[in-house]
């Protein structure tokens, strides 16, 4: 992790690791759902799943890491289950009013640059980059070899660096024609 | 519509492609303003812990084991009761060539 945290237990120390491990487990599940009510959701149920299994918590990686595992899995299902309800014919599926969330969103180079990549990519992504964690523990939490994962992350990487440049060249362009109206 | 051509700059500092450490920093930088609306619920939590049932695989795993029970009473019954089809069929005595 970024931080040098305590390690807490979770089958005794619960509702402190709650406290502490939250806002992170959010921040990972929001940036492979990109929607922050369902992130909300989806922590919850994270929480809700580690509860249950918290006797079954063995050391062997530390409980961030392991909260991390049980909400990226159940990110990637919650899409997945998104992408298989569209087939379902128009009255049974009710698709998520995404509009806030796009219009609070649109601004934001990096969301945008993430929303270019598929959601393994973007796990590997914020584990390696906002959590800081190794490749190997990264390959522990997604359950793939660390090989599969470092070339997740350099793939990710140039699609984001693409993407994100060709944003900003736009937003330059765009600053330059308004500069020019502007002149005028 | 004549435009005037004003000079920006959008080659000045070389390329607009971020590094792979500039592209770390923005990441790093925009998912910490990310937070949740409500924040920690330890009441919610506890209520959803509370309400949930048992886990799908369990549910769905004993209504299968149901159903084949169910079927296999269901032929077995017929079977001797001699009910519908699972009744011996008669078999025609005088069959014209």
């Amino acid at each position: 992790m970024s931080e040098s945290k305590e390690e807490l237990n979770p089958a005794t120390q619960f509702r402190e690791l709650y406290d502490q491990e939250y806002r992170s487990v959010y921040r990972s599940i929001r940036a492979v759902v990109l929607d922050a009510a369902a992130a909300e959701d989806l922590t919850q149920e994270t929480f809700v799943r580690a509860y249950r299994a918290r006797d079954r918590y063995t050391p062997t990686a530390p409980p961030g890491a392991w909260l991390r595992r049980i909400g990226i899995n159940l990110a990637i299902s919650y899409l997945r289950r998104q992408k298989l309800a569209r087939f379902l014919p128009a009255r049974l599926y009710v698709a998520p009013d995404r509009r806030d969330y796009d219009r609070a969103e649109a601004r934001d180079v990096v969301t945008k640059a993430l929303t270019a990549l598929s959601p393994k990519l973007r796990a590997a992504v914020i584990l390696h980059y906002y959590d800081g964690l190794t490749r190997e523990e990264i390959a522990s939490v997604l359950g793939v070899p660390a090989g599969t994962v470092a070339s997740r992350i350099a793939k990710a990487v140039a699609i984001m660096r693409k993407a994100t440049g060709s944003d900003q060249d736009w937003e330059q362009e765009r600053s330059s024609n308004e500069g020019a109206l502007r002149g005028r | 519509m004549k435009v005037p051509y004003v000079e920006d700059k959008p080659t000045q500092g070389g390329s607009a492609i971020p590094s792979e450490d500039d592209l770390g920093r923005m990441i790093r930088t925009t998912v910490d303003n990310w937070s949740p609306r409500r924040g920690p619920d330890w009441s919610d939590l506890m209520v959803r812990i509370a309400g949930t049932g048992p886990p799908a695989w369990l549910l769905y795993t004993t209504a299968s084991a149901a159903l084949v029970i169910i079927l296999v009473a269901a032929y077995l019954v017929g079977s001797a009761l001699q009910l519908g089809a699972l009744a011996p069929q008669a078999i025609p005595g005088h069959i014209q060539p």
